[in-house]
């Protein structure tokens, strides 16, 4: 049986193919597809099957995990030179590792059960064709993103994921946020992507000069091949300067597509986007590429203790910083994109800590309830056609499977046994601890982590407790709410499957094969251990959870609507709060200066130099010719005179300057 | 039996010619059956220019075709001596630019078959497509000036129509009149050339004039003086360049496609076949003709000539393209100053220097015919023709915003596209040639970089510009991903554009290799 499943990994490339025939017939064909909800469902079938292969190929590496299989195009080659005494050559290629089949695993199920959702609740919009076709295209590029066999392949998916989150967080292109947060993303990511670039150059340069083994991997595009191993862990640790920035390059790269401190600004802002794609896209999948490119990182380029520092400290303080404004926020969707930003800090966090996999395993779980979350939240607004918490109220009684869902995905968020995310939450928080004896300098973070923790478990039952208990709806004038069709509970209901036991997998022997290392190195902290330490933080993390939980009952429960004392401490930290810590703010005031200032210069010489000269030749020629245009008939024999005139110039340069000309300069 | 196998040889090499002939007299029959459906007269020219092009691509030996060669591999640039004076004669340059010119045609008749079909005259338009294509066909075989004259006036009659075939529309007609004005003009501006080097040398071959005796000097300059000017009109050389933004703004979009993606570069070939003659011979003296021909003068006079005319196009055409706020007239401009880059390699007429303009005028064909594709798909939507009416546009039509902004990018010869390679190829083929040719690739580089400003400006507009709001809503039906509209020819050819400009911008070998061999045999052997 595994070696039937195993010959799947030659056919892997099969899995991004699907969704990109999707793609071309969907755009083809467009809303000619009527009938097929204007293409939506060959959408939902090609994913389908390239979920079933996903799960078959995810189930040959659990059972014979040692194994992987390359599949290499060469794209372009340059012949040997000095530069590259090998050659440099660009691959375009599948790998098929127990990593990339975990990924594979969370890219493709919630990426068939959004599309399955999205029948439903983009039922009454305008331009589905269009949503299908780029949501196909975003799958198409991220399951190329995880297969990809070299870092350059990695970088043009990573691209192009970030296209399509452009279009798709742009899809209501006539709101003029949503167009305006469409740009924000693209630019603030953009940041980070050029700096990923630079790393990529750098790191190019460092292994290099390493002599010919580092020269040949590095010319063929930093191929993910296990063989490259060992000549590597010579270099990993040393803590040069440029190594260093490079690895800090890279962390950019990450933080602006995983939205990290300071990069963290767009993902709220993201959620002008139909939920559908936020879930998807801007918290189950792509925002954790961010995430795998810094655990592809450490597996195969290695991070200096320099960067690793670093990489703890961004994550372990956005953790915080996140979790904070979500503990006000008003908006549904909002709440839930800055507890992405959080949760994406504790992966930051792990993998920081030397960690890796249990950070892929914290991005396994993660996937499934925030997706459900965001699908819960969806099926909220699907009903009552607001976002506002304040508005809503009393929503149990009516949205009794989505009301269950959301609260599945809460307590697994607020990481309470047995729910997906205690497991692998408490294994970052317990992984980290175990290495605070030789890096005493991660203490503070695992502190602010901690913290999280108990915010989490109180926004998230806030939102909850606003939305869903209580005996009516806040605002009179929304509509009788009503669950929506079977498509979109389906989805809800198998993804509170896995909120529930997705943590739990990892107890599996076969499944906790697919967290091993290259060359069938068992990772650290996979499967989680117990031991006394171990147990006490546990306790200790579902107490702050379960603290917060209370807390948010005692303020929100039961219809109950808190209020801050006017005036006090407290309500001006709310305002720094809402307002974001005036990071919008700010990066919008020196962003706005900056582009003032350059538009300014150029502005400058776009009036006295470009516009002069322009001007002068412009009025050469167009000052005769404007004055002509009047009269018709008089357009053409001003044509035919520049045509005589520049004979007369052609005479004149070939009899008489030109001679003149050949003696000074010299013939060809 | 063998009579027939003679004729077979002396027809066989020109398939594709009489396959575009027989296209074009079946479309025209089918009009006067009437049977007149778009489809079928674009599915015809499609079919036609499709199967020349793979016919002409096994004549240059391109592999999975080579099997289909038609020409006997000895025929293609055979030694010819002066003596014969054949009027056409086979080079692979000649055939590089006849698959060149299918290629346009091919783009431009798919772009244009599903078009929705109004007016009548379909027939006229695939027809007079043909038509043209076949007299371009013509000059790309061309050995002899009054060949390569008439060849050209049977492009230029068919497109004069073709700028006007929708005769209702008064801004087409005017354009058309203008247009054949001044074509007529330099047609006798041409043949008054020729007649001048008939009268220097008693011939009007290429191969003979430059193995004949000195002629005359000052009939000898006067008659290439006379040949530049009237060669010029086609290349839209500054400043016979007037038409030509009157013309591509006025003329039916996939007309200017046509202009100027396909029978522009006629004259860049023409500007090839009638200079290199001279320029090679003042480079090897009595070597190549030891009888002395049109003089070993007269090619670095050429040289300075044709130098002076590139820096003057690439230059003014950019800054007016500047200028421009409607899209075809910034397109006609670009084009322009495009040409001016051209005609950098043929001034320097060194091997690497013609493979550099070949490529370039290659990324040309396809750019400027796939921008005026999506202008026309564009205009089809109901979208104004202002630079400022495509705010917003990226979002709405992604397909053709993304397309477009490859084409953009490949014109301004950013990396990673065709248009980046083709001139990198072109200036540093002039930097090597070392003396004043080093300034062309300076101002060439320069216009380049100040032509990024207005390509880069239209994709702003598209992506990060907010649709205007005082603009008509879009349909309640919002398109789909693009393609809705758009008909299937259209879409088809204006995603292949932008597919070739990026793999031929990552992998321009395929291209390369040939435009390579080709411009080696045509110094060495060209007319």
């Amino acid at each position: 049986m595994s070696g039937i499943l195993a010959s799947l990994f030659g056919w892997a490339f099969l899995v991004p193919l699907l969704p990109a025939l999707a793609f071309i017939v969907i755009g083809l064909f467009g809303d000619r597809l009527r009938r097929l909800e204007h293409g939506g469902w060959i959408a939902v079938g090609a994913a389908f099957v390239s979920m079933v292969l996903a799960v078959l190929i995810a189930l040959g590496e659990m059972a014979s995990p040692d194994t992987y299989t390359s599949l290499s195009y060469t794209w372009l080659s340059l012949p040997a030179n000095p530069t590259f005494p090998y050659g440099f050559s660009l691959v375009i290629g599948t790998l098929v590792d127990p990593l990339s089949s975990l990924m594979l695993i969370v890219v493709t199920v919630v990426g068939f059960l959004v599309l399955l959702y999205s029948i439903g609740y983009m039922h009454h919009e305008h331009g589905l064709s269009r949503y299908y076709a780029e949501l196909s295209l975003f799958l198409t590029a991220m399951i190329g993103l995880v297969l990809s066999n070299n870092l350059l392949e990695f970088f043009l998916f990573w691209e192009l994921v970030g296209v399509c989150s452009y279009f798709l967080i742009g899809f209501f292109y006539e709101k003029p946020s949503a167009a305006s947060a469409a740009k924000e993303a693209f630019l603030i990511t953009r940041i980070g992507d050029i700096l990923f670039l630079l790393g990529i150059f750098i790191f190019f340069y460092v292994y290099a000069s390493d002599g010919p083994a580092g020269l040949h991997w590095a010319s063929s595009g930093f191929l993910f091949a296990y063989g490259n191993l060992p000549f590597l862990a010579g270099s990993l640790g040393a803590n040069t300067p440029l190594l260093t920035i490079a690895g800090l390059c890279i962390l950019a790269g990450a933080a602006g597509k995983s939205a990290q401190f300071p990069l963290h600004v767009w993902l709220p802002d993201a959620m002008e986007g139909p939920t559908t794609v936020s879930a998807l896209i801007h918290a189950a999948t792509m925002v954790a590429a961010g995430v795998y490119l810094l655990a592809m990182t450490s597996i195969f380029l290695g991070f200096t203790p320099t960067d690793q520092f670093a990489i703890v400290a961004i994550g372990g303080f956005t953790t915080l910083f996140a979790a904070t404004m979500a503990v006000v926020n008003t908006d549904i969707k909002r709440v839930i994109a800055y507890s992405t930003i959080s949760q994406l800090g504790y992966m930051v966090l792990a993998v920081g800590a030397g960690f890796a996999m249990v950070g892929l395993y914290h991005l396994f779980t993660h996937a499934f309830f925030k997706a459900l979350l965001f699908l819960a939240a969806g099926s909220v607004i699907h009903a009552i056609g607001t976002q506002d918490l304040f508005k809503m109220g009393g929503l149990k009684r009516h949205l009794r499977v989505t009301g269950a869902a959301f609260a599945i995905g809460g307590l697994a968020l607020a990481g309470i046994p047995p729910f997906a995310g205690f497991w692998s939450k408490d294994d970052i928080l317990s992984s980290v601890y175990s290495v605070t004896g030789s890096h005493p300098e991660y203490w503070p973070f695992l502190l602010m982590a901690m913290a999280a923790v108990f915010l989490t478990g109180y926004y998230i039952f806030r939102v909850w407790f606003l939305t869903f208990s209580g005996d009516r709806i806040r605002d009179p004038t929304l509509p009788t709410p009503h669950e929506g069709p079977w498509v979109m509970q389906v989805p809800l209901i198998v993804l509170s499957g896995f909120a529930v036991g997705a943590g739990l997998l990892i107890f599996i022997p076969g499944f906790a094969n697919l967290f091993l290392l290259p060359g069938g190195v068992t990772a650290l902290g996979i499967p989680p251990t117990y031991g006394t330490t171990d147990i006490l933080l546990s306790v200790l993390g579902v107490g702050l959870g379960g603290a917060g939980i209370l807390t948010a009952w005692l303020l929100w429960g039961n219809g109950r609507v808190f209020q801050l004392p006017e005036g006090s401490v407290w309500s001006s930290a709310r305002k720094v709060l809402v307002n974001r810590y005036y990071f919008k703010v700010a990066y919008d005031a020196v962003g706005a200066k900056a582009v003032y200032s350059v538009a300014r210069a150029a502005d400058f010489v776009d009036q006295f130099v470009m516009d002069g000269t322009v001007r002068g030749i412009e009025q050469l020629f167009s000052r005769i010719s404007e004055r002509m245009r009047r009269i018709q008939s008089g357009v053409v024999s001003d044509y035919a005179a520049y045509v005589v005139g520049g004979l007369l110039a052609v005479f004149v340069l070939l009899l008489l300057v030109g001679p003149y000309l050949v003696n000074r300069v010299g013939g060809g | 039996m063998s009579d027939w196998g003679a004729f077979g040889a002396f027809v066989g090499p020109f398939l594709p010619e009489l396959l575009l002939l027989a296209g074009a007299l079946l479309v025209f029959l089918l009009d006067v059956l009437e049977v007149r459906r778009v489809e079928l007269n674009g599915a015809i020219a499609v079919a036609v220019t499709a199967v020349g092009l793979l016919l002409v691509l096994a004549d240059l030996g391109v592999a999975p075709f080579a099997g289909l060669a038609l020409i006997p591999a000895g025929q293609i640039d055979s030694i010819v001596t002066p003596s014969s004076a054949p009027l056409y004669s086979f080079t692979s340059l000649g055939l590089v630019f006849q698959a060149f010119f299918l290629l346009s045609a091919l783009l431009v008749s798919l772009g244009s078959m599903s078009r929705p079909s109004k007016e009548r005259g379909s027939a006229v338009f695939f027809g007079l497509l043909l038509l043209a294509t076949l007299g371009m066909m013509l000059v790309g075989v061309a050995s002899d000036l009054l060949f390569l004259v008439l060849a050209i006036e049977v492009v230029s009659i068919s497109t004069y129509l073709l700028v006007a075939y929708t005769r209702r529309d008064a801004r087409s007609v005017e354009a058309a009149m203008k247009f054949y004005i001044i074509g007529a003009l330099s047609t006798v501006l041409s043949l008054f050339g020729v007649a001048l080097l008939f009268g220097a040398f008693g011939t009007t071959n290429l191969y003979a004039i430059e193995g004949s005796a000195v002629g005359t000097p000052t009939l000898v300059l006067l008659g290439y003086g006379l040949l530049v000017a009237g060669l010029a009109f086609k290349v839209t050389l500054v400043p016979f360049h007037a038409w030509a933004v009157d013309v591509y703004d006025g003329a039916p979009h996939d007309v200017s496609a046509f202009l100027a993606g396909g029978t522009k570069k006629i004259g860049l070939f023409a500007f090839f076949l009638v200079f290199i003659g001279p320029i090679l011979l003042a480079r090897w003296g009595a070597s190549f003709n030891p009888l002395g021909g049109p003089g070993v003068e007269i090619g670095p006079l050429l040289q300075v000539l044709l130098a002076v005319l590139a820096v003057v196009t690439m230059t003014v055409g950019n800054l007016l393209a500047l200028q421009q706020k409607e899209i075809k007239r910034m397109l006609a401009y670009s084009s322009i100053s495009q040409a001016g880059y051209m005609l950098i390699g043929i001034t320097v007429a060194t091997a690497p220097a013609v493979a550099g303009a070949t490529l370039q005028i290659f990324a040309h064909v396809i750019l400027t015919t796939g921008a005026f594709l999506v202008v026309a798909a564009v205009a089809a939507l109901g979208v104004g023709a202002r630079i400022d009416d495509w705010r917003g546009l990226g979002l709405r039509r992604p397909y053709l915003g993304v397309a477009f902004s490859f084409m953009l990018l490949g014109l301004a010869g950013i990396p990673l596209t065709v248009g980046f390679v083709s001139k990198f190829v072109l200036f540093s083929s002039a930097i090597q040639a070392e003396g004043y040719f080093v300034w062309l690739a300076i101002a060439g580089v320069l216009n380049s970089a100040a032509s990024v400003f207005y390509y880069a400006r239209v994709i702003k507009v598209m992506f990060l510009d907010a649709p205007d709001p005082s603009a008509p809503p879009s349909r309640p039906e919002a398109p789909g991903l693009a393609f809705e509209g758009l008909g299937y020819g259209r879409a088809v050819a204006i995603g292949l554009v932008a597919v070739l400009v990026i793999f031929f911008g990552i992998d321009p070998q395929p291209v390369l290799g040939v435009v390579q061999s080709a411009a080696q045999h045509f110094v060495l052997v060209g007319p």
